[in-house]
């Protein structure tokens, strides 16, 4: 589905991704883990066309789309939502979402039709806006929402598209414990066949849901396997966790 | 979002009837005003269609309203074509140099992509005032007006004249209104808010940002013709930087990004040019002080301060609750 073969990134001096391979199946919930400074953000980045990579490729089904621009990639049904909010300020959570599901429907260059009152894209509006609590705030102008809800969607956003890979960059950042727990709820919702990736700090909510676990530390790929072997990993303790602490190192 | 509010009904319907009745009870020197009130209402709804609504704030849209002029100019006085060809080729001249200019500033944005209008719009100036071909630095004279006695009207009337380019104005509202209403304005206004992330959803997005320049450079080609045809002349001075300086005034007085206030603000410019003129040589300071009142007092211009009074108003009831959210976040 998703595949990363020896993908590489410096800025300068600084490699901040190196030598990353990764091969995510159809349906599967991978999570990636690592210290801040990993190099996490950087690999989403370069997934979705943000940044071009020094060398190494992606493909999507196989197909090289490691030179395809960040629309085009989208259009293959990647879709990301941003570790900071990155809304459409100014308009309501019903436009923010309706801008989104227009744009994969073919709906965002209608010369005569109204995209925002489109039955197929007021369809997925309101069905993405139930998914992520959303359904209330509907009218409501995203710049007086809370921040809870401008988290939930931030990631509604992306979900608004129909993606067939979704990759989600700490999505439960700030949002607190009971954030936490509607999210595990919400990820537990979502079609089996979708597949996603999540940058994700908190340790239970990561082995509560993956498939798999990615470890990144100083760009590079530590760890790759199941989420039991990572929690019993002496080295993803000593890495990761161990970053955490008050001896910890390698933290950017 | 574009709305066509009953507000935003209610004072175009006011303006439509303003200037017919004014068009019945002026004389030559009120309908040549009236005339050009409408024309560069056209060319200002043009400009706040990309500048208010797609965030582009063009400096050439002068030049694309000149651009128009000479297509016009062109085809019926050098080739001889009629004047339906002729507005034809204005709207098509227009429109094509604008989505070149489109394409290739898309990239660009802010101060920019403000240069890089500036740049266009200049060259074109430049070149039609050295062309031996349209007249140089003297332009083409000789310039017909459209033949419309088949259906009864006569264009060469003054106020036949003022009607007709009225009559336009209210179209290249509609047609703007339509377009900002439709899927590409929805997605034209995401781009404005949010132009990454409309990328991010998979939109092509400097295909869309030039295609709303084309299409604004259309209407501008379209109010050129009528331009052309109202003074039966055109110059190189017609695609100068400070038409599309006083264009961008016009909008931002108004109210950029609110269509009605395009209309008003070319209403306002030309009046208060025409009426303080008679008073004072100094009427650019008069015009000064109105617009540095406007931007000191919110920026809104008069009809979106208008829109904001009215909104106010409807919204006083409810406004507890509204406040409930979290006001201090940013």
């Amino acid at each position: 589905m998703l595949e990363v073969r020896d993908l590489s990134k410096s800025f300068g001096a600084l490699a901040v991704t190196q030598r990353v391979s990764l091969r995510v199946a159809p349906g599967e919930r991978r999570v990636l883990l690592g210290p801040n400074g990993a190099g996490k953000t950087t690999l989403f980045n370069l997934l979705v066309g943000e940044l071009a990579p020094d060398s190494g490729l992606i493909l999507v089904d196989g197909r090289d789309v490691t030179a395809l621009s960040v629309d085009a990639r989208a259009r293959l049904g990647l879709a990301r939502s941003y570790q900071k909010n990155n809304l459409f300020a100014g308009l309501t959570v019903h436009e923010n979402l309706a801008l989104s599901a227009a744009c994969a429907q073919g709906k965002a260059t209608a010369l005569l039709a109204d995209s925002h009152r489109d039955r197929g894209v007021v369809a997925t509006v309101e069905e993405v806006a139930e998914r992520v609590g959303l359904s209330e705030l509907l009218d409501a102008s995203v710049d007086t929402i809370p921040y809870g809800a401008r988290r939930r969607l931030e990631v509604g956003l992306a979900l608004a598209s129909k993606p067939r890979i979704l990759l989600m960059d700490e999505p439960t950042s700030g949002i607190g414990p009971g954030g936490i727990n509607a999210f595990h709820a919400f990820l537990h919702g979502l079609p089996a066949e979708l597949t996603i990736l999540i940058v994700e700090h908190d340790m239970d909510l990561a082995f509560g849901i993956a498939d798999r676990v990615t470890v990144l530390n100083h760009g590079e790929v530590v760890f790759d396997g199941p989420p039991q072997e990572a929690r019993d990993s002496a080295l993803i303790r000593e890495i990761y966790l161990g970053s955490w602490g008050a001896e910890g190192g390698g933290h950017a | 979002m574009f709305h066509q509010t009953p507000l935003k009904t209610g004072a175009v319907l006011l303006l439509a009837t303003a200037a017919v009745v004014y068009a019945f009870t002026t004389g030559f020197f009120g309908l040549e005003l009236l005339t050009e009130v409408a024309i560069l209402a056209i060319v200002a709804i043009a400009l706040d269609l990309v500048a208010g609504y797609g965030g582009m704030v063009s400096l050439c849209h002068g030049a694309l309203y000149g651009v128009g002029a000479y297509a016009f100019a062109s085809a019926t006085v050098l080739l001889g074509w009629g004047g339906g060809a002729g507005m034809a080729m204005a709207v098509a001249g227009g429109g094509a140099f604008a989505w070149l200019i489109g394409a290739v500033s898309a990239r660009t944005h802010g101060i920019f992509f403000i240069m890089a209008t500036l740049a266009f719009g200049q060259m074109a100036y430049a070149y039609f005032f050295d062309s031996p071909l349209f007249g140089g630095s003297d332009g083409m004279p000789g310039i017909a007006r459209l033949d419309l006695s088949g259906a009864g009207l006569d264009l060469n009337d003054s106020r036949g004249y003022a009607l007709f380019c009225t009559v336009l104005a209210l179209l290249a509202y509609a047609l703007a209104a339509t377009l900002l209403r439709s899927g590409f304005g929805r997605t034209l206004v995401g781009i404005r808010a949010n132009e990454p992330r409309m990328r991010a959803l998979g939109l092509p997005v400097w295909r869309h940002k030039a295609a709303a320049f084309g299409t604004s450079g259309a209407l501008a080609g379209l109010a050129g013709a009528l331009a052309a045809q109202h003074t039966m002349y055109v110059s190189p001075g017609l695609l100068h930087w400070t038409v599309s300086g006083e264009l961008l005034i016009m909008v931002i007085l108004g109210g950029l990004g609110t269509l009605v206030g395009a209309v008003l603000g070319a209403g306002v410019l030309v009046f208060v040019k025409h009426e303080v003129a008679r008073f004072t040589d100094h009427w650019h300071m008069v015009v000064g002080l109105v617009l540095i009142a406007t931007v000191l007092s919110g920026g809104r211009g008069i009809f979106g301060q208008i829109e904001f009074l009215w909104g106010r108003r409807g919204a006083r009831r409810p406004e507890p609750a509204a406040t409930e959210g979290s006001p201090d976040h940013a």
